[in-house]
């Protein structure tokens, strides 16, 4: 260690540090501003983005070292005096933040950057930010702010002029609560929570796909200064899973390894660096076993050789199998006039949120306490209460900020355990962080997919049968699993009408880190297959793919042929938006060869109807709390990843009392003192925990008004409360909020009030019904317009229209985000992003080698919120972000058919494949025209 | 001699050689985008890193009655902005602005990304990686997995701004104990994956010079993104007013591919074939090698279509 100077923010700071640390590590861990975030520790995605000497760098690779005696700007000083500047001020207001975990490097890149260039045009500033990955925005938000902060930088604006707050909170715009939080860099991830004595984790993970343990040795690794503790999966024998179903996964490996990066062993030190050091004395025997990589080697008997579970119910490693079937396909097929029949093959992707998993646990009187960067506090809650072997009133988990989560934090997760556990053996607190790789290998994301699809329909184009054979690679462990398995069947029955309907699906465990739920989860690879052969049928019948489309979907209030529940349905509506906007017909019939234009629509459910965990408690509770001062304390387990929860709670408790929104305060997602929440998959929260937020706060209004009334002697109906202020009709009351306030706690003290959910029972009685079971559902559309280069293949992206039926945007602004990245996302999947193995093991654990889009390869995209007004939703409200993804995939492959004649049935869509298909259909043309 | 120090800056280049001399197991360290990378990934052993991006005298650009002289240190977001190289030169500021990224390349120098270290998917890895699959060639291993069992390592020569330098000629002028010398810049590339240059550790890339002339280049880059990605192929394509053609393919051999000739002389068809067939492309990356293969043809053939070259 020496002496490195730094004068960061204006302030001068002085530490010891090692030649070899980061920049990053002396700002994040020395000087303790961590609003200098880091995502990738490569270079590649831009979160650590600081100012060194008036430039720009990545500090998460930089030597520090190198800066010593320099001048560094991190986020947090470049807000005057905590008071957001005009970028950060414009990020706030166009709802350019939603996980924040990429706002402070993108602002700081971005605001060096127009500085620099005051004249730079859009697609300049799309050049300058392209190092910066965003995951949640699909970067449509970021680049309208900085290039109307270019505008009113030009003009000499330093601020934005304040919002007049307006009385309808529903429905109108507004930028997260927690939003400006976030630009300043303040808000706290779990990385970035401070603890004193904190011990730093790192894990050895395995080095065999499939292997059993015969010996570990952790004698050296003990005896390492500042090693603290050694653990190894015999002390962690309990198993855990997020369905009751699979709870398949021990916290370490015990008697064997699974997958290459499986956790074997885990050392507890007095830094990461001592931690790593000391896992690798670890010296572990392995005995390899025979290895299972893909599908089909999965299915297959094992003979002598060992399963990759003991409990597969047959000598191979299937996990599950699901069938379902309704009307009778054979004659469905039979009455086809024309049928399309293709296989597909789908590569596994990553949810890539850029916060990588973080946590820190410690036991007190009340027993343990993890902060997590988690989508299932609850889950997780149970989870460690069977782990740790502790009652549940001995578990607290608390969610800090969470930088995106898209399914791949919604499982309790072993690292979780392993902390728990060792913070209990020590008594000090344990911090596990992981890398990019690290998280790369927990995966749980989406499954590859491997599957055959039949779809009949007459010759006017109505569909009347469909029939899936779906295989799905679940690596590992069970995860969501068996869930993933129903959906890519039972999510097909809708939005279109299709009588003889059917579908068989099995997940194979592979030697691979497991796959579970992510965005838009079980039924995005089988969408864009139906969507696919949709389009084939179209364009063999020579009709309009969107007609086609519209004659087929299903109407309002129906009930499909597998008895969903389908009641506000605005599938029509977001098609009809999109080939409005897109200007379809004309496109269609225009565009020159090597252009293409495609179509497809999408079907999700909004909550999931059932629990995982079947019991009689509701969904979701949400309680209120209004005391003295005049606030509204809302109380929710419901668990903000970015995806604005928070913020819809304020709203929705703020519109229906009639207060503003500085008279609500949110709490959430800290299972001690928040109420249950399911958690955030399945897009369940708006639906559930709005509704149940709504439904207390009709409760607390209706008693703040019964106080009223009685104090007053009139009659309750005749009470309303508007502006904050209780009134009366003849306008003889009106009172200001704290008058209200006061004469409802007279006497008692503090109101509380509680709102549950609980969805209606849905659904057939036949084994499987419950999959698929929503109060609710979403319907989208896509349109996207491609550039095919004949002579390379390559697909150019050049725009995409999307519209999606959320029933009501409460809050448009974050409808848009979530729509935005939820095209984005599947843009990703469709043209470029992969899990790529060699024998099991991850070829591209970094945001080098996966390629998630950047600002240049994200297309324009035209934003549609299309409000169906759902029944039985918040203010109409149903999900919004998740089923956008649906239809984007669909929509490109089609447009490349359309440009170049090319069927696409492989993802990613790479211009390998369109190559060599467009060489094939010349070779066909040729053959004959001889 | 044991330093105390294991990141050494130094300010000139005279104290940039007796560091590199005095030390046991040290490197030159530029930019060090790729190789702070690597080196927290452990694929470099070295134990002292001299960062040389200080030294004032090797940022600099100089034009010459006859040559430009562009000094190791200069990154590539000053190539992109110096009238001088934009002039003469526009075919490099397409290059450096085809590397990484906006923020990278401000970090990123011109002598950093010639001497880049080969990549390859089974070595560009944590060290917990490449024990897991077993050592590749390139890290101590016996064969390479790449190839499935190759006893040649076939990582890829991914520099974007190499290519072009040699299309127009470049010549590289290095340091050693022994003095200053100039070599055409294509000579100091081995073709070997492992050792990817001939320059030895204690040799320090001074410059790059580039002789002033009125020959065209066209640049073409495959990659996946519009940005960020190493090359998944890289062609630079130039010729002289005497009709010199020079074919310069990287990201598909361990070192840049140089096929030239006058086509005065001799055949062009020929002289493609070549360049298309030399390359020992293999499955490394993003692509698969045959579309690789195919696009050098393809870009070899539109920029001698852009030249104003007809085959056939």
């Amino acid at each position: 260690m020496r002496k490195i100077s730094l004068k960061i923010n204006n302030k001068p700071y002085t530490f010891l540090a090692n030649d070899s640390e980061t920049l990053s590590h002396v700002i994040r861990e020395r000087a303790g501003l961590t609003g200098t975030k880091v995502g990738c520790s490569q270079g590649s995605c831009g979160a650590c983005t600081v100012i060194a000497d008036g430039e720009p760098v990545l500090s998460c690779i930089t030597p520090a070292f190198r800066f010593d005696n320099a001048e560094i700007q991190t986020i947090e000083g470049l807000s005057n005096q905590g008071t957001p500047e005009l970028l950060q001020e414009l990020f706030v207001r166009k709802g350019a933040i939603q996980c924040g975990f990429c706002t402070p490097g993108m602002v700081l890149t971005a605001k060096d950057f127009v500085n620099k260039n005051p004249n730079a045009t859009k697609q300049d500033i799309k050049e300058a930010l392209s190092g910066n990955l965003c995951r949640c925005t699909g970067y449509k938000k970021i680049i309208e702010a900085v290039t109307e902060y270019t505008e009113l930088h030009k003009q000499g604006v330093e601020h934005l002029p304040p919002v007049e707050e307006s009385s309808k909170i529903i429905g109108v715009s507004r930028p997260y609560i927690e939003a400006e939080k976030k630009v300043l860099g303040k808000a706290l991830y779990a990385d970035d929570l401070q603890f004193r004595n904190l011990l730093y984790c790192k894990f050895l993970r395995s080095t065999h796909a499939h292997a059993l343990i015969e010996d570990i040795d952790i004698s050296e690794a003990q005896k390492m200064e500042g090693v603290a503790y050694v653990a190894v999966g015999k002390e962690l024998p309990e198993k855990f899973g997020v369905l009751p179903v699979s709870h398949d996964e021990t916290a370490m490996a015990i008697e064997k390894t699974r997958y290459f990066g499986e956790i074997v062993a885990a050392v507890a030190a007095e830094s990461f660096e001592i931690a790593e050091a000391a896992c690798k004395k670890i010296k572990v025997k392995y005995k390899p076993l025979k290895t299972y990589f893909s599908i089909e080697e999965s299915i297959h008997d094992v003979g002598d050789n060992a399963k990759i579970h003991e409990h597969c119910k047959f000598n191979n490693n299937i996990h599950k199998k699901a069938e379902l079937r309704f009307g009778n396909q054979e004659e469905g097929f039979n009455n086809s006039d024309i049928i399309s029949e293709m296989e597909f093959d789908v590569e596994g992707v990553s949810h890539a949120f850029t916060e990588p998993h973080s946590a820190t646990a410690y036991w007190d009187e009340n027993g343990l306490t993890i902060h997590t960067a988690t989508q299932v506090p609850h889950y997780l809650h149970r989870a460690l209460a069977k782990v740790m072997q502790v009652p549940l009133s001995r578990v607290r988990v608390i969610k800090p900020y969470v930088g995106g989560g898209f399914g791949g934090k919604s499982d309790p997760f072993p690292h979780e355990m392993i902390i728990s556990h060792i913070a209990r053996k020590t008594g000090r607190p344990v911090r596990s962080t992981f890398t990019r790789e690290e998280v790369f290998l927990s995966n749980h994301g989406r499954h590859p997919s491997k599957f055959k699809m039949k779809m009949g329909a007459d010759s006017n184009g109505m569909l009347k049968v469909l029939d899936a054979d779906v295989a799905i690679d679940g690596g590992a462990y069970g995860s969501f699993g068996v869930v993933t398995s129903y959906y890519n069947g039972v999510l097909l029955q809708a939005p279109y009408e299709i009588k003889d309907f059917g579908f068989r699906t099995y997940r194979v465990y592979t030697n691979k880190p497991q796959c579970g739920a992510m965005r838009g989860h079980g039924a995005v690879n089988t969408r864009f297959a139906a969507e696919t052969l949709i389009d084939d049928i179209a364009h063999r019948l020579n009709i309009d793919p969107c007609e086609m489309r519209l004659k087929n979907f299903y109407k309002e209030n129906v009930i499909t042929i597998g008895q969903f529940r389908i009641t506000s349905n605005g599938s029509r509506m977001a098609l009809q938006q999109v080939m409005e906007r897109s200007g379809w017909k004309d496109k269609r019939a225009n565009l020159p060869a090597g252009r293409g234009i495609g179509v497809g629509c999408g079907f999700f459910i909004s909550g999931s109807a059932l629990p995982i965990i079947w019991n009689e408690y509701p969904q979701t509770v949400v309680h209120l709390k209004l005391d003295f001062d005049g606030r509204i304390l809302i109380s929710s387990g419901a668990s903000d990843i970015g995806q604005g929860s928070d913020t819809m709670l304020a709203m929705v408790v703020a519109e229906t009392m009639g207060v503003d929104m500085q008279k609500v305060f949110v709490l959430a997602a800290d299972t001690l003192l928040t109420p249950v929440d399911l958690g955030s998959y399945s897009s369940r929260v708006t639906f559930m925990c709005g509704n149940a937020a709504k439904q207390a706060a009709e409760k607390l209004k209706s008693e703040i008004l019964e106080a009223v009334a009685k104090r007053k002697a009139i009659a309750i109906e005749e009470l309303y409360i508007e502006n904050s202020r209780v009134r009366s009709n003849d306008k003889q009351v009106d009172l200001e909020w704290l008058e209200a306030v006061d004469m409802a706690t007279a006497h008692r003290g503090a109101l509380t009030v509680s709102g549950n959910y609980i969805s209606p029972k849905l659904g057939g009685d036949f084994k499987g019904a419950g999959a698929g079971l929503s109060p609710s559902y979403s319907f989208g559309a896509c349109i996207a317009e491609v550039n095919v280069d004949k002579q390379t293949g390559q697909v150019e992206l050049l725009h995409v229209w999307g519209a999606h039926d959320c029933g009501k945007a409460l809050n448009p602004l974050a409808v848009e985000g979530q729509l935005e990245g939820s095209w984005h996302m599947g843009i990703g999947q469709a043209v470029s992003e992969e899990m790529k193995y060699f024998n099991g093991l991850l070829l591209n654990n970094n945001f080098c080698d996966y390629k998630i889009p950047t600002t240049l390869d994200t297309p324009e995209i035209d934003t549609n919120i299309i409000e169906s007004g759902d029944p039985e939703g918040p203010f109409g409200a149903k999900e919004c972000g998740e089923g956008a993804l649906h239809p984007v995939i669909p929509a490109i492959a089609n447009a490349i058919f359309n440009a170049c004649g090319v069927r696409i049935t492989k993802l990613p869509i790479k211009a390998d494949e369109v190559l060599s298909q467009i060489k094939a259909n010349m070779q066909v043309k040729a053959e004959a025209i001889n | 001699m044991e330093a105390t120090q294991s990141y050494i800056k130094v300010k000139t280049t005279n104290e940039a050689m007796q560091q590199i001399n005095s030390l046991q197991n040290a490197i030159f360290v530029a930019g060090g985008t790729d190789v702070f990378v690597n080196k927290q990934q452990g694929n470099i052993e070295a134990g002292y890193l001299i960062d040389v991006s200080g030294i004032e005298d090797l940022m600099t650009c100089r034009l010459y009655d006859d040559r430009i002289e562009i000094g190791a240190m200069f990154t590539l977001e000053k190539i992109i902005q110096s009238e001088t190289i934009n002039t003469h030169f526009p075919t490099l500021v397409q290059a450096a602005l085809a590397v990484a990224t906006p923020v990278i390349r401000k970090t990123a120098t011109i002598g950093g990304n010639v001497l880049c270290e080969n990549r390859c998917f089974y070595y560009n890895q944590s060290e917990w990686w490449r024990e897991a699959v077993g050592h590749c060639l390139k890290c101590n291993g016996d064969i390479c997995l790449a190839t499935g069992g190759r006893k040649n390592c076939f990582s890829k020569f991914v520099s974007d701004t190499a290519p072009v330098l040699i299309a127009y000629g470049a010549t590289a002028i290095l340091i050693d104990a022994d003095g200053e010398r100039c070599v055409p810049l294509e000579s100091i590339y081995t073709g070997d994956g492992i050792v990817s240059v001939t320059l030895n550790k204690k040799t320090l890339l001074k410059s790059i010079e580039i002789p002033l002339s009125t020959k065209k280049v066209i640049f073409k880059k495959l990659r996946p993104r519009k940005t960020l990605d190493f090359t998944s192929l890289t062609t630079a394509v130039s010729l002289d007013n005497k009709m010199n053609l020079r074919m310069v393919i990287g990201g598909v051999d361990p070192k840049p591919i140089v096929v030239e000739g006058n086509l005065k002389k001799e055949d062009l068809l020929q002289l493609v074939t070549t360049a298309i067939k030399k390359p020992r492309v293999v499955e490394n990356d993003f692509y698969s090698r045959t579309y690789r293969k195919d696009m050098i043809k393809v870009f070899i053939e539109n920029s001698l279509n852009e030249l104003g070259i007809q085959i056939n």
